[in-house]
């Protein structure tokens, strides 16, 4: 596949890189985890998923 | 979105990914990554630059490499990785600094069409979730996967 036709296609494809595993147990960007925490504990979801679908 | 993006890498649960920007500042690693939140299925996107030297990853730097659309759309593309690996996932996004919000807004608003075909979209403003709409200063946003 061409770089031309990769990015036509929305899912993209992903070469697999295991090195990057140590990240996903770092607290990266943990700022903006607890602020997502603290405004999901305050409103929650959207109110009726089937109102927006 | 039908955009030129940057090849991606990822780590096999695809909560990690990255890339290289390209442009006049040279190349910078960016990473993204889908961390868990207090909410079942609820995950938290966020990006920044990957220093090749210290190792630490800056997410309120703005790099101004000349390329935020395909920045963005490969950041977007992500999103498709991981909600066609986690269907009943919710993606939650905000902005830090505000530019990344105003960016974050200025790439659903351009592509919101092709965005709404495949995902239900939310905006943040006054303690309430409402449907995305354009212009509109929300201080975070929400996906779904339709």
């Amino acid at each position: 596949m061409n770089i031309k036709e990769l990015n036509k296609k929305k899912t993209p494809i992903v070469t697999m890189d295991e090195s990057l595993k140590k990240f996903k147990k770092q607290p990266l960007f943990q700022d903006k985890v607890d602020k997502a925490n603290e405004i999901l504990r305050k409103v929650g979801l959207p109110k009726s998923k089937k109102q927006y679908s | 979105m039908k955009l030129p993006k940057y090849p991606l890498k990822a780590e096999k649960s695809l909560m990690v990914f990255e890339f290289t920007s390209d442009g006049p500042k040279g190349q910078i690693r960016k990473l993204v990554k889908y961390s868990e939140t207090n909410l079942k299925d609820m995950y938290n996107l966020a990006f920044g630059d990957r220093d090749e030297e210290s190792g630490e990853i800056d997410d309120k730097s703005i790099s101004n490499n000349g390329d935020s659309d395909m920045v963005l759309a490969t950041v977007v593309s992500t999103v498709y990785a991981f909600t066609e690996r986690y269907p009943d996932s919710w993606v939650f996004a905000t902005g830090s600094p505000k530019a990344r919000t105003r960016l974050y807004r200025r790439g659903l608003t351009k592509y919101l069409l092709e965005i709404r075909r495949d995902f239900q979209v939310f905006g943040l403003i006054d303690d309430e979730w409402e449907p995305f709409e354009k212009d509109v200063n929300y201080e975070a946003f929400l996906v779904k996967r339709k």
